[in-house]
């Protein structure tokens, strides 16, 4: 009976140590305002190769989308007028596509004018790297390269990303 | 007899060391701030921030090299580096790496890493391990070539592993006599 209550508290002690890592990944999640942007390189629909870390000194703001997405079109519409924007200082702004299909994107692209690269991630890598779990999802990255901002599900309020925009000095 | 601690053991050592003497740097710092006038100990203050900034980063670098020797033994590692030399025949989109047909890296290369390697830069495209044996490298090369047009090229070495650290490069040349990108894969000695 000792027996098997030793080999239960063992199991249930193997059960924790093996949940652990997956309880403190939920805790540290990538999205998390004031953590590192991870670094990615995706090939954009003009077939440049473009890689986040290489705007550092730039404020960027970073857009997840797919053509299926309603609320997508307003977020990236909202987005346009940022990147369209005349000011000197205006950010860097990336949209990131999740249709999987480049050809897809870039219709898509077109037809809403967009101003700013689309890059697309035809295997969902970086969507997974930045735990993308509803669309749109729009994030504000510092100069440095750290996560100001997130909004998820519906467009980024404008008057939120111009006040988050203010407050890191752009 | 003695037992001599392993050279990654007195590393760890030294480096706890390090970081003892840094932290001791920080509160001598900080005492000496309250010491004397106001300008003097800014530029005091600064020139001791330097110098704890330059620790740091020699202290980084050496955890670095300690890290690569403990991932990477030399019996075992394999590194795998990229040049170019001149390749206006061939503008550089991507490169896989399989060893031993299975793929270990795929890099996509932005502008900027295009003209520093045009510049003379040197990548280290991959560092892994390999057992003592016979291997088979095969990189394949994907961009623009000749008037534009899409190309993809495939070189492959095979090579013998021995005890000590194997270094291979993949260089992209022009061929001038036939106006073509030349791919090649050779050992380091």
């Amino acid at each position: 009976m000792a027996l098997m209550q030793t080999l239960a508290l063992v199991a249930a002690a193997l059960l924790g140590a093996l949940a652990f890592p997956l309880a403190a990944r939920s805790s540290t999640a990538v999205l998390s305002d004031n953590t590192p942007a991870p670094d990615f390189v995706l090939k954009s629909t003009d077939g440049r190769n473009l890689r986040l870390s290489e705007y550092r000194g730039d404020v960027v703001v970073l857009s997840f989308w797919a053509s299926w997405c309603g609320s997508c079109r307003a977020a990236l519409a909202e987005l346009n007028s940022i990147a369209a924007g005349t000011s000197a200082d205006r950010p860097v702004v990336l949209g990131v596509s999740l249709d999987g299909d480049a050809g897809r994107a870039s219709s898509f692209a077109q037809s809403l004018g967009l101003k700013f690269p689309t890059l697309v991630d035809a295997h969902q890598a970086v969507g997974r790297l930045y735990d993308v779990e509803t669309l749109p999802l729009t994030l504000l990255v510092d100069r440095d390269g750290v996560v100001r901002g997130t909004w998820a599900a519906a467009p980024a309020p404008q008057a939120e990303l111009t006040q988050a925009l203010q407050e890191i000095g752009q | 007899m003695m037992r001599q601690p392993p050279d990654s053991a007195r590393r760890l050592r030294w480096l706890a060391w390090a970081s003892m003497l840094l932290v001791a740097g920080g509160t001598l710092v900080a005492g000496r701030a309250g010491a004397e006038d106001p300008a003097q100990q800014t530029r005091v203050v600064d020139q001791d921030v330097q110098d704890l900034k330059k620790q740091l980063i020699d202290l980084n670098r050496d955890l670095f090299k300690l890290e690569e020797e403990i991932l990477y033994p030399a019996s075992t590692q394999v590194a795998v580096f990229l040049s170019v030399n001149v390749g206006t025949f061939f503008a550089l989109d991507s490169v896989t790496i399989k060893l031993d047909d299975k793929e270990v890296a795929n890099y996509l290369y932005t502008e900027r890493e295009v003209q520093a390697l045009h510049r003379g830069g040197v990548q280290k495209l991959y560092l892994g391990n390999l057992k003592a044996g016979k291997h088979e490298l095969v990189a394949f090369f994907t961009g623009k070539g000749p008037h534009e047009l899409d190309y993809r090229r495939g070189a492959t070495l095979s090579f013998e592993k021995a005890v000590g650290a194997k270094y291979v490069e993949l260089r992209i040349s022009d061929r001038e006599a036939s106006l073509q990108p030349e791919f090649v894969v050779r050992q380091w000695d």
